[in-house]
């Protein structure tokens, strides 16, 4: 009964009117953001961090974690109306949800989708009420080379299954580290990289790489301007779905709750990856898979409940390890940072009131995203209506000005704007921003760790093998960073012997 | 007479106009085709000569890197170094970028061709560096006017009057939160 | 030859399109409708949607006019893009809706009913609504 003690808190703490304000303020600009092309909540994050220097710790968190989970309910709304996913967790939304909007049924896709993403959230939220504390437990006896070996695994995982080529990921990832080096070495005091630079002898600072990288990057990217064919402003009615259609949902949206649940765990998994692997699953589940793709409503159910399921999981290895699960985490981990916080198994025994803020937070967030996306979808379509030439310099102005704000110190808004380009240009080439910073943002932490384990193990590497932990985590380590090669050759074998087959085949038929 | 319904065809015009294809037609894609059409949509890959520069980039500054380190010093695995890790890392970088150079040799999917579209983003990149020149001497009211005229009314295509028109107002919203509501501290003229 | 409207689903463009038809069943002319959005933004006002553009095709083709619709899209200079769109395609007239506008209204908002006509080199049929 200890345990309810500090959840019954972490109520107390949601209900306080700033943080509540800052929460409704979080799912609002989510959902603007992941409606409005062009910014996606990693950049919004990013963009808002100067917000987060005023307030409390657990305030920030709560908008920031509101920005994100909001934006998986935004998201939908361009996927259904305009077949256009509005973040990259809404892709598979748009097969059946454009199609239902065709038919006349977008009110009841939009519909269905906010349930489900509710439910998705909710099931995933109790979930993490229940497995953190456990997870969090299990690793207080962790050591340096736990924490080195698990640190490695999350950037590795992030690196590969992030999108653009696993090399330039490991490049990226490898740069981010490097640029965390830059400054004063803890253990020795040794000047790194500083070239004699005053403003560079504490290191980097993480949030104008962030901003610049997220957010600057983002601006310059979309100034390109993409030509997308404009719409006729649609009206949506009939936007809560028949008891008939939530039936049919049911299923889908149960089982898309707890498959993402479970794949937002992994880091590099997330949002995207469960929303692809809900539409897989329903289709196989369906009695009659034909009709994906139609406008089957599991084809809408299932996907949205995990996106949201899958995005709220995604804290559990941020808050209960201190692993960032993907980039919009890593950059929510720095956030903690510049608060004071350190994220980590001692989170949930140091700050309970944090922890549990945060975590309740979400089922109020989700309650005020449900309440509000249905009837503000008019808004919304409206909002579409502004033209991206006004809404850029409106964001550039946000993320210079705001820079300005942390220090007041221009040389900081000179390194947004750097790193905006250095964004900007590795969007263009096809490097992923995303391991940069989450291997920056860990980068100091795996330093100190594997120092500190090598002189725990008195420069033995093979005792990393030696503990039962770090082992089976270098191990998945390693595997994962063969698996492609393995994966690759056995698809060269198996098509080799597929065309071996097929030639077998022709010269029976011509026999 | 002709009776029967008039069809919706499409025209083809010339190329600095864009044609958009029409809804109807659109509805009986199956997401496979959607997929595919989203994808011939998307912009061109970079190509081989820009995987091969900006690999080769990273492969200077990584080997660049590895010297700084050495002059770190390494140390010993039982005993590092401030030069140990920084090593390491950048001695991943240089191999990573050879083993990039010599897996996109022929070009990727990834990353996305420079466009004369892409000029924008230089202009943009340019006004940004100009406000931060301009902000500590005559204050972020005239440096961000200017930003927003100039990206409305060039980069943005909004007409003479609107970019004007806009661009004061945002301005002025700026100000009123920044400076009247918030109280922050940064540089202005007024 | 061909006479060439343009169309916004607006009462002002509706009578445009109405006087378009008639004009093209007198000339015994190809009628070709251009509904152009403005680029930058995912939902335009000014964009027909299919059902709209399906109800005036088959007005025109009730009239026994054949008709024709152009999509395209502009940056930021309606009258050129328009008026290009006339040039390439030969037209005999153009039609356009003109909207009530005080004397200030024209000027701070500009128009671009008023660029039509006064650089049209084709002779223009300017369209008030009921």
């Amino acid at each position: 009964m200890e345990f309810f003690g500090p959840v019954l808190d972490g109520f107390n703490v949601v209900l306080d009117p700033t943080n509540l304000l800052y929460c409704l303020l979080g799912v609002v600009v989510g959902m603007l953001i992941g409606v409005l092309p062009g910014l996606g909540p990693a950049a919004t994050i990013a963009i808002l961090l100067p917000m987060t220097y005023g307030v409390e710790p657990v305030t920030a968190i709560i908008m920031l974690a509101g920005i994100f989970y909001g934006a998986q309910y935004g998201g939908t709304i361009t996927s259904v109306l305009l077949r256009l996913p509005g973040e990259a967790s809404s892709v598979v939304t748009v097969f059946d949800g454009y199609v239902m909007a065709k038919q006349g049924r977008a009110g009841t896709a939009l519909g269905i989708a906010a349930i489900g993403s509710f439910f998705g959230a909710t099931i995933s939220i109790i979930g993490l009420t229940f497995l953190a504390p456990l997870v969090a437990s299990f690793a207080l006896d962790f050591g340096p080379p736990e924490y080195t070996a698990l640190a490695m695994l999350g950037i590795l995982l992030v690196a590969t299954i992030s999108g653009g080529t696993k090399i330039k990921a490991i490049i990226a990832a490898a740069v981010g580290l490097f640029l965390a080096t830059i400054g004063r070495d803890g253990f020795t005091g040794a000047e790194r990289f500083t070239f004699g630079n005053l403003s560079l002898a504490d290191g980097i600072d993480f949030v104008p790489i962030a901003m610049g990288l997220f957010g600057v990057g983002e601006i310059l990217y979309n100034l390109e301007e993409r030509h997308r064919a404009a719409t006729a402003p649609m009206k949506v009615s009939n936007v809560w779905p028949k008891g008939k259609d939530i039936k049919e949902a049911s299923g889908a949206i149960g089982r898309g709750s707890v498959l993402g649940f479970f794949l937002g765990i992994l880091p590099g998994g997330g949002a995207t990856i469960a929303s692809l692997a809900s539409y897989a699953m329903e289709k196989k589940t369906a009695k009659d898979p034909s009709r994906f793709g139609k406008g089957a409503i599991e084809g809408v159910a299932g996907p949205e409940s995990a996106n949201n399921a899958a995005a709220t999981s995604s804290f559990i290895p941020l808050l209960t390890l201190g692993i960032p699960a993907n980039a919009t985490m890593a950059i929510i981990f720095g956030a903690l940072l510049i608060q004071g916080i350190t994220p980590g198994p001692q989170l949930i025994s140091n700050d309970p009131q944090l922890f549990w803020g945060v975590v309740n937070s979400m089922y109020i967030g989700n309650i005020l995203l449900l309440i509000m996306s249905i009837p503000l979808i008019g808004v919304f379509v409206r909002i579409l209506r502004i033209r991206a030439a006004i809404l850029a310099p409106i964001t550039a102005l946000i993320t210079m000005l705001g820079a300005y704000t942390i220090r007041n110190s221009m040389f900081d808004v000179l390194l947004v704007v750097i790193f905006g380009a250095i964004g900007y240009l590795m969007k263009k080439f096809g490097f992923e921003p995303g391991p940069l910073v989450l291997a920056f943002v860990l980068g100091s932490l795996l330093e100190s760790n594997l120092r500190r384990s090598l002189l725990v193990l008195e420069g033995d590497p093979t005792g990393f093998f030696t503990r039962p932990i770090s082992a089976t985590l270098l191990v998945l380590f390693v595997f994962v960073a063969v698996w492609p090669m393995i994966k690759s050759v056995i698809d060269k074998r198996r098509s080799g012997s597929l065309a071996a087959l097929a030639t077998q085949e022709k010269e029976k038929e011509n026999a | 007479m002709d009776a029967k319904k008039a069809e919706i065809k499409q025209e083809k015009v010339p190329a600095d106009l864009d044609v958009m294809p029409n809804a109807d037609e659109e509805e009986t894609l199956t997401p496979e085709e959607l997929a595919a059409q989203w994808e011939a949509e998307a912009p061109d890959p970079a190509g081989p000569i820009a995987n091969l520069l900006s690999s080769l980039v990273v492969l200077a500054l990584s080997v660049t890197g590895m010297v700084i380190s050495l002059g770190l010093g390494l140390g010993t695995p039982a005993a590092p170094a401030a030069g140990m890790w920084p090593f390491i890392i950048t001695l991943i970088a240089a191999v990573m970028s050879v083993v990039q150079i010599i897996v996109g040799r022929t070009g990727g999917k990834d990353g996305e061709k420079f466009s004369s579209m892409s000029w924008y983003a230089v202009i943009g990149f340019a006004t940004l560096i100009l406000m931060v020149v301009l902000m500590p001497l005559i204050g972020f009211e005239i440096p961000s006017l200017l930003l927003c005229f100039v990206w409305m009314r060039w980069l943005g295509g909004e007409r003479w009057r609107s970019a004007t028109i806009y661009s004061i107002l945002i301005v002025g919203a700026f100000y009123a939160i920044f400076i009247a509501a918030l109280g922050t501290t940064i540089p202005r003229l007024f | 030859m061909s006479i060439i409207v343009g169309y916004v689903p607006t009462n002002v463009g509706e009578a445009a399109v109405t006087a378009a038809i008639a004009e093209a069943k007198l000339r015994q002319e190809e009628l070709l409708i251009v509904n152009s959005s403005r680029a930058g933004a995912l939902v335009d006002k000014n964009t027909a949607s299919a059902q709209d553009l399906e109800r005036i095709l088959g007005n025109a083709a009730q009239a026994g006019v054949q008709a024709k619709v152009l999509e395209s899209s502009y940056r930021d200079d309606l009258a050129e893009e328009f008026l290009g769109l006339a040039d390439q395609h030969g037209v005999s007239l153009i039609v356009i809706g003109l909207r009530q506008r005080s004397q200030v209204g024209k000027f701070i908002m500009g128009s671009h009913a008023q660029r039509i006509l006064l650089q049209a080199q084709h002779p223009v049929l300017a369209v008030k609504p009921e």
